[in-house]
């Protein structure tokens, strides 16, 4: 035989190929808690818990010191641009959860307190909405970015 | 994924025992493009570790708003505290170790 390695090589990949086509290559798939949500304090909870989940991920990242440093620190811009969005969130659904509250307390009260407290609800669930709008796209860079190492 | 890297990972290893095979002049080539493709692998395995840890991660807390959608339910005061204190959580370790990262940069 000329080419031994050569020859060993392709029996390898000819062996190989059925068992490579049956795998599912990047199979890992990503879900979108907040897809699954339903109203905007469930939304907001499942971001937060994403955001967390991703943040310990991109910790894990930065404790391995096989990760280059470049992409340490792309973490940390992300992390400072996602927080201060994530922090409003938490603001705003406590807010809205709160504003719920005295909804649900005010439906058996006299009309202007009803009036009032459904004012409040409705503040509160449009600042929740522009909360959550703004915090999806620094967390999606997060996420992206844990993703791609 | 991890399955996959395990897999990829037998599989040069197993190539690795054919390198007697290989004729003199080219197994110290051969021996180190395959050191080399470990080096990757395992890098590889590592990635895929933590990308499969974080799809569990993500995939728990989706079934968890499911069902909280299902039953049409909303979210309680406890479990907003709760993931408030992930989050804080979270992000005060990722600090640390981004501070510890820099600090051992050169």
């Amino acid at each position: 035989m000329r080419h031994p390695l050569r020859a060993l090589a392709l029996g390898v990949a000819l062996a190989a190929m059925p068992a490579c086509s049956s795998l599912q290559l990047g199979e890992t798939r990503l879900e979108n808690p907040a897809a699954a949500a339903r109203t905007p304090d469930q939304r907001a909870y499942a971001l937060l818990h994403a955001y967390a989940a991703i943040v310990e991920e991109a910790a894990d990242i930065v404790r391995d010191p096989a990760a280059p440093l470049s992409l340490k620190r792309a973490l940390g811009q992300a992390e400072r641009a996602a927080t201060p969005a994530v922090e409003t969130l938490q603001i705003a659904v406590t807010g809205y959860m709160r504003a719920r509250a005295d909804y649900d307390a005010a439906t058996s009260a006299d009309q202007p307190v009803l009036e009032r407290a459904a004012s409040a609800l409705t503040i509160a669930a449009n600042r929740l909405s522009e909360a959550i709008a703004a915090a999806d796209r620094p967390i999606a860079e997060l996420e992206a970015l844990v993703r791609r190492r | 994924m991890f399955n996959l890297m395990l897999q990829l990972q037998m599989l040069l290893a197993a190539l690795s025992a054919f390198l007697p095979l290989v004729p003199e002049k080219q197994r110290t080539r051969a021996g180190v493009f395959l050191e080399m493709a470990a080096q990757a692998l395992s890098a590889g395995s590592s990635v895929a570790a933590n990308l499969d840890d974080l799809a569990a991660k993500l995939a728990s807390v989706r079934a968890e708003v499911e069902a909280m959608a299902a039953a049409g339910r909303a979210v309680t005061p406890e479990e907003l505290d709760a993931a408030l204190i992930r989050v804080r959580a979270a992000s005060a370790s990722f600090r640390a170790a981004l501070e510890i990262a820099e600090a051992g940069a050169p």
